[in-house]
């Protein structure tokens, strides 16, 4: 959090840099910046994550002992009245202390409807259904926990839907689409903020749950999700929009990295073309090195952290699956280690003697 | 200046895309230094783990052919050479480390490969305990917080093996309380001895794993209502080492201002008497009770949290 003093400090430093004179409402932005909802840590939102989240189990405990499920209309109703009481306590409260309640009520509406309406039988229309009220809930209100659970849901909801159909190979195309859209909202930062206030409060949440719906898509992709088998003929499909985002990123680290001679350039191209081949049936391990790149490119903590954790996951499992005996892993793991090593070397000769220059 | 600056200003003024995308870049946006050490160091963490897990598929495959002399002196040999790297003048420190990291799991696959030859089996306490004290003083002189953290790893898992292995009839609440204890030793020295600020996020984690430690077994024990003759004797302890750790905690999170210690210490207490209550009664309206509970709980908690926040950012 910010003193007055702070704030002046950098809207001085707007006032210089803007291309055309700055006009800004000093009043509003003392006031945001004293307004609760400003530099929530992260520990807070894991908090009201957690919290509401056991909220929902004992809830659910106390519906399952006093029977009050057994009423189709009255779960459908109370579900549709929490989702409203939620998103309205957002709107009217605005205030990060309402976030634990209206969180709990927000997700326990969707599960009471989920109960109410059968979704076993009836998966398409309740898919439908919960994709527009979260996309009504992300217009209304842009509360960033309520906003990251909506694109959750969304999510989920287009998954359940991929899954009713039948027509589980949908999801290969539907991470490739993923993909493109986590890679327009994290280089298009800027363009995005700047058109509109709702949008620029969406932008964090949504890219949130951008990289988690991902990841589940990648988790999909390789093969652990025993309810949601996908044929591998089709596992190319994603890659083949994932490597080509990978190489456009490191067409634009060039600047960031100072590489002006076209050799360089194209034996970096060579060079990622060449590691990223190999994974072009493992669609995951491409997808977490692009979420790793893209999270340090814009300095995004969190997604880093997901990146790495997410892209070990998936290599341990990519060598435990493999069909081949430990003998040939050994041989395949131990020449990826020595490559990557010797490219460790070569690159740091190569930055060291530029630093020299 | 950070991102969420920017968002807010830009919120509430004309301030251009074309000025935003420059100030992101040049502010929030990694540059060319922060891109170069991350490329060497992920190209070389990269490097050294698919080296070691090839070296520890080639074990695993356990090639009949091959003299267990042959086996053990091949894995001798490569930790000799990757150790004597981490002497060479020439390699910048967290290089060296990554490797001496390397070198440390090295030293577990020796011993799984000494169990193999020997049939002691791969879990057996005492080799992860032989792995844990022979990879001390290299933990010590690195101090890497990914090495100390392998070692805490090592520690945790050496004492649960040794409990399920040798003595058989501890019960969940004493195991429960004494990871607690070990960890809580660890983060405590780790806390007094460290004062880099970048080693905060390997004593969350510690701190985590200590305090979900004593959860589980202040749960269990409210749970189990401590029937058995050693728990009536461990439970007490359990609960008065956790009373001061948490009010120690608490005091710490709020001398160094770290909001993790004053969301973690009181959401475990929100856990524990949940339990309670739920020992108490488990009817129906209990259970619609625990879940207000819960909500009001973490509420105030927030609430507390955002206070003291601002407080601090006064101070400053």
């Amino acid at each position: 959090m910010k003193n007055k003093d702070d704030i002046k400090v950098l809207l001085d430093y707007f006032q210089n840099t803007n291309d055309k004179p700055l006009i800004l409402d000093e009043d509003a932005i003392v006031s945001a910046y004293q307004k609760d909802n400003t530099d929530q840590s992260l520990a807070i939102k894991i908090l009201s994550m957690f919290g509401g989240f056991l909220a929902i189990l004992a809830f659910l405990g106390f519906l399952y002992l006093a029977k009050l499920y057994n009423s189709d209309i009255g779960l459908l109703l109370s579900g549709g009245i929490l989702i409203a009481c939620s998103i309205w306590i957002n709107k009217q409260y605005n205030k990060i202390i309402m976030d634990t309640i209206s969180v709990s009520a927000f997700i326990l509406g969707f599960i009471l409807i989920a109960i109410g309406g059968h979704i076993e039988e009836n998966g398409n229309i309740l898919s439908i259904i919960f994709i527009i009220i979260a996309l009504g809930s992300l217009s209304i209100v842009q509360n960033y926990i309520l906003c990251f659970v909506s694109v959750l849901i969304i999510n989920q909801s287009i998954l359940m839907l991929i899954i009713s159909n039948s027509v589980n190979d949908v999801v290969h195309i539907y991470v490739a689409i993923l993909a493109l859209a986590m890679a327009y909202i994290f280089l298009k930062e800027a363009k995005i903020i700047t058109t509109n206030k709702a949008l620029s409060k969406l932008y964090n949440p949504v890219k949130t749950g951008l990289v988690f719906s991902f990841l589940s898509g990648l988790f999909i992709l390789s093969g652990k999700e025993g309810n949601f088998p996908v044929s591998p003929e089709y596992m190319w499909l994603s890659s083949i929009v994932i490597i080509p985002v990978i190489v456009y990123l490191t067409s634009t680290l060039f600047s960031v990295l100072n590489i002006t001679e076209k050799r360089h350039k194209i034996c970096v191209y060579i060079f990622t073309a060449l590691a990223l081949s190999p994974t072009a049936l493992s669609p995951a391990i491409s997808g977490a090195i692009l979420i790793i790149l893209l999270s340090f490119m814009i300095n995004y903590k969190t997604g880093f952290v997901l990146g790495i954790t997410s892209f070990i996951y998936f290599v341990s499992q990519y060598y435990y699956d493999l069909n081949l005996t430990l003998l040939t892993k050994s041989i395949l793991l131990f020449s990826t280690g020595v490559l990557f090593i010797a490219l460790y070397l070569i690159t740091y000769k190569k930055l060291t003697e530029n630093e020299k220059v | 200046m950070q991102r969420e600056d920017i968002q807010i200003i830009s919120r509430h003024s004309n301030l251009t895309e074309e000025t935003v995308a420059k100030t992101l870049k040049e502010s929030v946006y990694n540059g060319k230094d922060a891109w170069q050490k991350f490329l060497r160091l992920f190209f070389m963490s990269l490097g050294v783990g698919f080296t070691v897990s090839g070296i520890l598929f080639f074990f695993a495959y356990n090639w009949a052919d091959l003299h267990k002399f042959t086996k053990i002196g091949l894995i001798q040999g490569v930790l000799i050479i990757t150790t004597i790297l981490t002497l060479l003048p020439q390699i910048n420190k967290k290089i060296k480390n990554i490797i001496l990291t390397g070198a440390s799991v090295l030293v577990g696959i020796q011993f799984a490969v000494f169990g193999q030859i020997y049939q002691t089996g791969a879990n057996a306490y005492d080799l992860f305990l032989a792995w844990t004290i022979f990879v001390t003083l290299w933990v010590l002189v690195s101090n890497f917080a990914p090495l100390w953290l392998l070692y805490l790893v090592l520690i945790n898992t050496t004492f649960i093996l040794y409990s399920q292995q040798v003595v058989k009839d501890w019960s969940e609440i004493l195991i429960c309380t004494l990871l607690f204890v070990i960890n809580l030793t660890f983060l405590v020295s780790a806390t007094l001895f460290v004062k880099k600020k970048t080693t905060t996020w390997f004593l969350n984690i510690v701190a985590l794993t200590s305090i979900s430690f004593a959860t589980i077994g202040i749960v269990i024990g409210i749970i189990d209502k401590y029937q058995k003759h050693e728990e009536s004797f461990s439970f007490p302890i359990l609960i008065s080492i956790t009373s001061i750790a948490f009010v120690l905690g608490i005091w710490h999170g709020l001398k160094v201002q770290s909001g993790f210690y004053l969301s973690a210490i009181p959401f475990s207490l929100i856990i524990i008497i949940s339990a309670l209550l739920l020992k108490i009664s488990s009817e129906e309206m209990m259970f619609l009770f625990v879940s207000l509970f819960i909500i009001a709980g973490v509420t105030l908690t927030i609430k507390n949290l955002i206070d003291i926040q601002k407080k601090w950012a006064n101070e400053k």
